[in-house]
């Protein structure tokens, strides 16, 4: 197997044909499994389409006459050193050729185990992808790890190649078998091929030119069939969504500026931000030089206005009021993990959705997923290690706006950063908002009573999440020796009793009862008085 | 829609938005202003990206081997367009007399690389904004949008960290400093049709002049007109969508010997 990687240096940087080259490229993406033909049909795509003049062909036909080598497609697009080295494509690179109807962008993707992060970054940014199966070893280990990823960053438009058919003497009965079992692996990840197509990217049969070695296969030839693809991404369709990237107060105005990332942004549309709930209207949306649009679609960068002067910091996301995103704590995702070192319960990781930043805690990897089988490995795991899959639930440190992948796919994905790098991409299957209606602070001075027990605070009618407060003079009473008897209802008000007592070096002993618990809280002596109820390290 | 207007304002909107990126998550950067089309495009959209102003220094290096054309221009659109400029030199190797005479690649590294990382250290940049795009040649091809060089300036093309969905790696260690690609996805001619349709200022040197003109702009030695008839963006245009001969044919560094363009680029070069 070799690479593609510098076509560039080796082809003149535009032989394209002259009618071509115009207008928004396609991006294509090739996976398949190692030695199973990536670079010899992407070497024959660009023969084909007259991407590499004459000359040069010759030129390597030569060279390899001269080496006593058979003359390989493949060969010509080996030319960084490194990879001649390793004969394996070392990185995400990308090139171009044009068909009659548009240009393309091939993002080539390497087949080797250790190098998929670069297959993902490649395959992120792809509109579509072929597949490539070897028609005589049919689905391997890194087709179905392709496939499924495929899934998981979303590429939904996807062609199979079955290849190699040249040695099987073009054997339509071979080929439906690996057409069958390319399909059914296809369906068990969500992935629908809109193609399969039969082929020697060798000799060239289907790809460019209609074979005539296949007079059973009516569908199209790979480019034809990349071709059939429309460039249409149908966020604008979606509702609106505007991730706050950054605000600017200059000009003395504040400018809110992002990416409009679903939907139409109009001029004086009620809108809210998401999570903080505040809302405004659309005075200006402003695309310098002007200032003055009426409207915005999706894909644009823009400056909003708004009618009010609104406190929003960067990682909100606008949307028009009454279709909004989700505001969520925690999350469960479908994660893929890239980290050199394992992930594990526990561990606490950076996170980025949209424009937003938080911090993670993986409160449980509810399955380890096999990516080349689909069968669940263990449930409940203890860590994911180096490109493995799961089933992940995630908790954040601050509520988050977000969608779902399967309804919103540019705010349904995100990315996980440990050691400062990207190291798992995921994409969210369920929200969850434990705060509710948002945290409310409650003083717990406030709120002391006495009854037949002595003194009492019952939080009983807080149900969501708490930040509790305390005076001096409460601590003092602590400190002193003095119980406090607290009554809870519900797992989230007791956790923040916890978490206040534990901050506040107080003691706590928790009585389960048949409608709540009943927590006894007492100050603990730690020194001199004066150093008794400083907080603690928080958690 | 246009196509071709719906493909330059995707092109564009990317742009500004790793431009924005940066400026939320870097303290200090700095765009390298090569004075060429690529930098002056990328120039053009970063106003774009912040209402008018550039609120961050441009760095041009100075091999003093310049074209006077390139340094009038240069002069001018500072003044025009309100721009705060660092002008960097090597002024060792340039009393010296660093030239090609003394090696392609020891002059490269001497006057750009080396001059570029004395700016970025006495200045303290954390970042910095370059016009490079991955169809100019092959390790560009290779480039992420963030790319961290380490303390001594070299790239580790090799083990990059994985980018995807715009969600960028912009937290590296301090002795790292980054380089950012607002337009390493543009191509050669989407450059020139977003001149064309945006109407931005380029150096007369891109120009045909006497049956000749600069598809790549760089220093007087080592750089070769090409024959053309264009004198106008239009010409230009209709002359890229023919044309059989790569971009930077011109440039002698790309041709110098086998992989010097990665070995420049690995150390540090832009």
């Amino acid at each position: 197997m070799t690479a593609l990687t510098a076509l560039p240096n080796v082809l003149s940087s535009k032989q394209n044909s002259p009618s071509a080259a115009s207008g928004p490229a396609l991006r294509i993406v090739i996976v398949g499994h190692v030695d199973h033909g990536k670079s010899t049909l992407i070497g024959r795509l660009f023969f084909d389409t007259g991407r590499i003049p004459r000359e040069r062909q010759e030129e390597i036909e030569r060279t390899c006459r001269e080496q006593g080598r058979p003359f390989e497609l493949a060969y010509l697009m080996d030319a960084l050193e490194e990879e001649r080295e390793q004969n394996v494509t070392i990185d995400t690179t990308q090139s171009r050729f044009a068909s009659s109807r548009r240009p393309y962008v091939i993002i080539d993707a390497p087949g080797h185990r250790e190098f998929l992060k670069n297959m993902v970054t490649g395959a992120s940014e792809a509109d579509a992808a072929l597949l490539i199966v070897d028609g005589v070893e049919g689905v391997r280990e890194q087709t179905r790890r392709h496939a499924y990823l495929l899934a998981l960053l979303g590429v939904r438009r996807v062609i199979s190649v079955i290849n190699k058919l040249d040695t099987l003497g073009f054997d339509r009965a071979r080929f439906d078998a690996v057409e069958e079992e390319t399909r059914h692996f296809l369906r068990s990840v969500g992935v629908d091929a809109q193609y399969v197509i039969p082929i020697s990217a060798r000799q060239g049969d289907n790809v460019v030119r209609r074979s005539q070695a296949t007079p059973w296969y009516e569908g199209p030839t790979v480019l034809e069939a990349l071709d059939a693809f429309e460039a249409v991404t149908g966020d604008g369709d979606r509702p609106l969504r505007l991730p706050i990237q950054d605000v600017y107060r200059w000009d003395e105005l504040r400018r809110y500026v992002g990416r409009i990332e679903g939907g139409v942004l109009r001029r004086g549309d009620p809108v809210r931000f998401l999570p903080s709930g505040r809302t405004s209207r659309v005075r200006t949306i402003e695309r310098w030089p002007s200032a003055g649009e009426t409207e915005a679609r999706a894909g644009l960068c823009v400056g909003v206005t708004l009618t009010d002067e609104v406190f929003v910091e960067p990682g909100e996301v606008l949307a028009r009021q009454g279709d909004e995103p989700e505001r969520a704590t925690e999350l469960t995702a479908s994660l893929f993990w890239m980290g050199r070192s394992p992930i594990a319960v526990g561990d606490v990781v950076g996170f980025k959705i949209g424009t937003a930043d938080a911090i993670a805690t993986v409160v449980a990897l509810e399955e380890r997923i096999d990516s080349t089988t689909l069968e669940v490995v263990e449930r409940y795991a203890e860590r994911l290690a180096e490109c493995e899959v799961g089933r992940v639930v995630l908790r954040l440190d601050r509520p988050i706006a977000a969608d779902r992948f399967d309804v919103n796919p540019r705010l349904g994905r995100f990315v996980l950063v440990s050691a400062g790098v990207v190291s798992g991409g995921g994409i969210v299957r369920e929200l969850r908002d434990e705060r509710g209606a948002g945290v409310r602070t409650v003083r717990l001075d406030g709120l002391l009573a006495t009854d037949a027990t002595g003194v009492v605070i019952d939080l009983r009618a807080e149900a969501g999440e708490l930040d509790l407060v305390a005076g001096d003079g409460l601590l003092a009473r602590l400190g002193s020796g003095e119980r406090l008897t607290v009554l809870v209802s519900g797992l989230t008000p007791l956790r923040a009793l916890v978490r206040w007592a534990y901050e506040h070096f107080v003691s706590f002993e928790c009585n389960r009862e048949l409608e709540g618990a009943r927590v006894i809280l007492r100050g603990r002596r730690l020194g001199t008085a004066s150093e008794q109820f400083t907080a603690g390290p928080g958690i | 829609m246009n196509p071709n207007d719906a493909h330059l304002d995707a092109l564009e909107s990317q742009t500004i938005y790793v431009f924005r990126e940066a400026y939320r998550r870097f303290e200090s950067l700095a765009m390298l202003w090569s004075i060429g089309k690529d930098s002056t495009a990328m120039l053009w959209v970063a106003r774009k990206a912040f209402f008018g102003r550039i609120p961050f220094p441009l760095v041009h290096v100075d091999t003093r081997k310049k074209y006077p054309e390139m340094l009038a221009f240069r002069d001018r659109i500072t003044h025009e367009w309100g721009l705060e400029l660092i002008v960097g030199e090597n002024t060792e190797a340039l009393q010296n007399d660093m030239g090609p005479h003394m090696g392609r690649f020891e002059c490269c590294t001497a006057l750009k690389t080396k001059a570029l990382q004395t700016v970025l250290d006495e200045r303290g940049f954390k970042g910095v904004f370059l016009g490079i795009r991955r169809d100019e040649e092959g390790s560009r091809a290779k480039e992420r949008v963030f790319s961290p060089r380490d303390r001594n300036f070299q790239w580790n093309f090799k083990d990059q960290p994985p980018e995807l969905w715009d969600q960028f790696n912009t937290a590296f260690g301090s002795e790292t400093h980054v380089r950012i690609h607002p337009i390493l996805h543009w191509t050669e001619l989407d450059i020139w049709r977003y001149v064309q349709r945006e109407k931005i200022p380029l150096c007369d040197l891109y120009f045909a002049r006497d049956g000749a003109r600069f598809r790549s702009l760089g220093c007087m030695p080592c750089c070769a007109p090409t024959v053309s008839t264009a004198t106008t963006v239009e010409a230009i245009i209709a002359e890229l969508e023919q044309t059989k001969t790569p971009e930077r044919a011109g440039r002698a560094q790309d041709h110098e010997k086998a992989y010097m363009m990665q070995k420049l680029r690995s150390l540090g070069y832009m």
